[in-house]
């Protein structure tokens, strides 16, 4: 693997949600990658560019692996001898077969089912929360009509293409599936760029994407691939995660606080009980204050009857 | 919203012989003679011989006499006339508010000298307003039973077609840079001197912009007008910052006078690299944003002329306040410039000393302020082929240093070349700009010998300026010091020709930097300003 420059490589993808890294449908699968490969890097957040195709990208010093180059950020970091984890691969028919059909019926299922099906909000939430509500509005209504236009999908014929793009990935379900079995990785028990493709999208499609949603109903029936896709997330997402950092234009707090889940819950916690015990210690100090000044009357209260008593009997 | 500053018509002159009256060229003065007011309790009252067939020499000698003591009066003695009412004909369409708005100022005179004056001022005014095409200011007398009143006329003839078109050259309150502009025009359509334009420009900076507006020139009886703009625009920074600017939206000039402007804009700003060879400060500011702000500009220029000033001074201060809108996803920063000028008269060869002092400052404001940059767009930069010594738009220019040619840069993305691992040609680096910016000049005027240059304005200069830029935000202002800021200042001095075409100001000079920093774009050259 080849280092960057300065030392430090950096993958500029759009925000993390529903408990990804990313929660973008292209951006996951490099920073997955990039994870496989064992790669140190920076993640840096970009929410202010959401119809780039630029993004996602990886720069380290003055080299920049943009996803509109050379087959995408993938590619390029292989070609550019960065990190290629393919070599022994990319020359068998299958791996060639299987990488055509991720990129295209799956990676069109899922950009259908995020902006023309029912991942409409889901799509909302990934790129549109950080912009100003009119930006985000209107460039939403631009992507719809966009992906329209990208499939070719009219009035007359928008079932037909809705069933068309289904099917195709329930079948590139059951093919992978079939290929995958149990084991832990595609090909050779080593991770290839197409796990990482899988495994992003896997994640994805069963995070992201409302229950209502075909496609990750078609999913779930495949058992296997649901365990390997949640298998390589705690090895490979859950620990040692990178460092992440809003874009500097963004609000930080709700980008920086998804990605850190369980510290900050602690501390209110922990301001609490101290809180609580030191209202414990006082009340228990004043209760025992009451208690001795009760019991100071009392036997004053005491003593002077029976002094009365005393003076009465002597009368 | 664009201020036509180089078309304003002349004021009125003082001179009380100029004429009042419509363009027509008739002399109001010539009009009084068939005027039946009276102007003076001392006035004759003797008739005035009718002109039929032939007159007696003398008495044409004795009212030339009693026309020739009458302009004596007007102009040596105040002679009490006040303004009973104010008659307006001849607008059919023109709403009657908005001419006895501009005519209101006759309600305060007390004067015949003093009425004259007005309705040279409200000639020009109702001119000013473009919707006219002649406007004649007729005084006549009062009401029999109120002595010592007259009755003031206007009579408008409305603008035959109501459309029209220009072209020139403007300084807009939003540019960066003058323009050149093409504008076509409809006039008064709705009666209240409105008048709506379409209109292309293209700037000296790649800007190029698309706009349309409506401009009122009393709204609902305010005292001062109001201009509401669409825009589109855009600017074209790859050569130098590798990116390209493109906005959107509505400006509404809230307040406009002769000192003071105040503008509101709404935009939807978007930076682009179609290019791909970024840098890394400007690949984080890529894509969309909002921008919601308030500018303010206070200038006054009490210099005898901008393009060649000898005397006086002239002072402007623009604040501008970004992210104002309820949604904290806008863009958010504050800015503010300044600038001073000062013209010493030297009393040799019409010489003069001019010196100036420019300087700004952007940040941005609101959660972790601290950490973010400050816009790109709204940064400072120097630089380019204007002079100092006529803008009063911040501190833009050192001269010689070309477009964007000082302070900070970033190297850009490096390509690797087809042949292997050998990097491709150097990309070169982005300009970023500055949050802190100060220039400043000294121009030494002075008219050639020759009077064939005196005579067209063509004269010489000697010039010095020195500025920098220094950024500020993501916590670079902890490192900053007085002292590294002051030795950081670029300097040039040079020498050159000054020609003014109204309404530019052309220099051709010879530059030399006596002080430049490694990537600073400029070198000793002959260059060329044109500015205005």
């Amino acid at each position: 693997m080849e280092e960057s420059r300065d030392g430090d490589w950096t993958l500029v993808a759009r925000k993390p949600y529903f408990g990804l890294p990313t929660a973008c449908p292209v951006c996951l699968p490099v920073y997955i990658y990039l994870k496989f490969a064992r790669c140190p890097f920076n993640l840096e957040i970009n929410s202010a560019y959401p119809d780039s195709d630029q993004i996602p990208y990886v720069e380290g010093g003055t080299y920049v692996a943009y996803n509109n180059e050379k087959g995408g950020v993938i590619q390029q970091l292989k070609q550019d001898g960065v990190v290629d984890l393919d070599s022994e691969f990319s020359s068998l028919p299958e791996w060639v077969s299987m990488k055509a059909m991720m990129s295209s019926w799956l990676a069109d299922a899922i950009t259908y089912e995020l902006w023309l099906g029912s991942g409409e909000n889901s799509a909302k939430q990934i790129y549109y929360s950080d912009l100003p509500w009119v930006i985000g509005k209107v460039l939403f209504v631009k992507q719809v009509y966009d992906v329209k236009q990208r499939f070719n999908i009219s009035k007359q014929n928008a079932e037909k293409k809705e069933e068309e793009i289904y099917d195709r990935a329930k079948a590139a379900y059951r093919a992978l599936s079939t290929m995958l079995g149990e084991q832990d990785f595609l090909f050779e028990n080593r991770p290839t760029s197409l796990d990482a493709d899988l495994v992003g999208h896997v994640l994805f499609t069963l995070k992201a994407l409302p229950e209502d949603s075909v496609i990750r109903a078609a999913l779930l029936e495949h058992g296997n691939l649901v365990r390997y896709a949640e298998r390589h997330k705690n090895d490979f997402l859950t620990s040692g995660q990178s460092s992440a950092s809003a874009s500097n234009f963004q609000p930080p707090p709700s980008a920086a606080q998804a990605s850190s889940s369980s510290k900050p819950k602690r501390k209110p916690k922990r301001e609490k009980t101290e809180e609580e015990k030191s209202f414990q210690r006082k009340a228990k100090y004043f209760i025992g204050a009451q208690l001795v000044a009760v019991l100071l009357f009392l036997s004053l209260l005491g003593s002077s009857s029976k002094a009365d008593l005393d003076e009465d009997d002597e009368d | 919203m664009a201020k036509p500053d180089e078309f304003k018509p002349d004021p009125p002159s003082e001179n009380p012989k100029t004429e009042v009256d419509d363009e027509n060229g008739d002399d109001v003065y010539e009009e009084e003679e068939t005027e039946e007011h009276e102007l003076d309790e001392e006035e004759d009252d003797e008739p005035e011989p009718q002109l039929r067939g032939r007159i007696p020499q003398s008495a044409v000698l004795m009212q030339q006499a009693k026309l020739q003591g009458l302009f004596q009066r007007l102009q040596t003695q105040s002679v009490p006339l006040r303004v009973h009412d104010v008659l307006i004909k001849g607008n059919t369409k023109t709403k009657d508010y908005l001419i006895e708005s501009e005519a209101a100022l006759f309600k305060n005179c007390t004067t015949m000298q003093q009425i004259l004056e007005v309705s040279r001022a409200v000639n020009f005014r109702l001119q000013a307003l473009e919707i006219f095409d002649s406007v004649k200011i007729t005084l006549d007398s009062g009401p029999p039973e109120l002595p010592g009143t007259s009755n003031v006329i206007v009579e408008v003839q409305e603008a035959k077609s109501p459309l029209s078109g220009e072209i020139g050259a403007y300084t807009k309150a939003e540019a960066r840079s003058s323009t050149v502009e093409g504008t076509l025009k409809f006039k008064n359509i709705f009666g209240h001197g409105d008048l709506w334009d379409g209109s292309f420009a293209y700037g000296w900076d790649n800007l190029a912009e698309l706009s349309a507006g409506v401009h009122f020139p009393r709204f609902r009886g305010a005292s001062f007008p109001l201009d509401v703009r669409a825009f589109l625009l855009s600017q074209d920074w790859l050569q130098f910052s590798s990116f390209k600017e493109r906005s959107m939206g509505l400006s509404v000039a809230l307040l406009s006078s002769r000192n003071h402007d105040l503008v509101y804009n709404l935009g939807w700003r978007t930076l682009t690299d179609p290019s791909q060879l970024a840098s890394r400060s400007v690949r984080m500011q890529l894509g969309h944003s909002l921008l919601s702000s308030l500018k303010y500009t206070f200038k006054v220029d009490r210099r005898n002329s901008p393009l060649r000033p000898v005397r006086g001074y002239a002072f402007a201060a623009t604040s501008q306040i970004a992210g104002l809108a309820p949604d904290s996803r806008c863009s958010r920063f504050l800015r503010q410039e300044v600038d001073l000028r000062y013209a010493i008269p030297l009393g040799i060869l019409n010489s003069a000393l001019n010196l100036g002092i420019s300087g700004g400052i952007v940040f941005p404001w609101g959660t972790g302020f601290k950490n973010l940059p400050s816009p790109l767009p709204d940064r400072f930069f120097l630089g380019g082929n204007s002079s100092p010594i006529s803008s009063l738009g911040g501190p833009t220019t050192v001269w010689g240093y070309r477009t964007r040619g000082l302070g900070p840069t970033e190297p850009r993305r490096q390509l690797k070349s087809n042949g292997g691992d050998e990097d491709a040609a150097d990309p070169g680096a982005d300009f970023l700009g500055g949050d802190l910016a100060v220039t400043a000049f000294a121009d030494l005027s002075l008219d050639f010998p020759l009077r064939w240059f005196r005579d067209r304005g063509i004269h010489g200069h000697i010039f010095a300026s020195a500025g920098s830029l220094e950024r500020l935000t993501q916590n670079a202002y902890k490192d900053f010091s007085l002292q590294k800021f002051v030795s950081s200042f670029r300097t040039s001095v040079g020498a050159g020709i000054v020609v003014p075409i109204q309404p530019f100001r052309l220099e051709l000079n010879y530059y030399y930097m006596l002080k430049k920093f490694e990537h600073d774009r400029g070198k000793p050259r002959f260059g060329v300003t044109f500015s205005m």
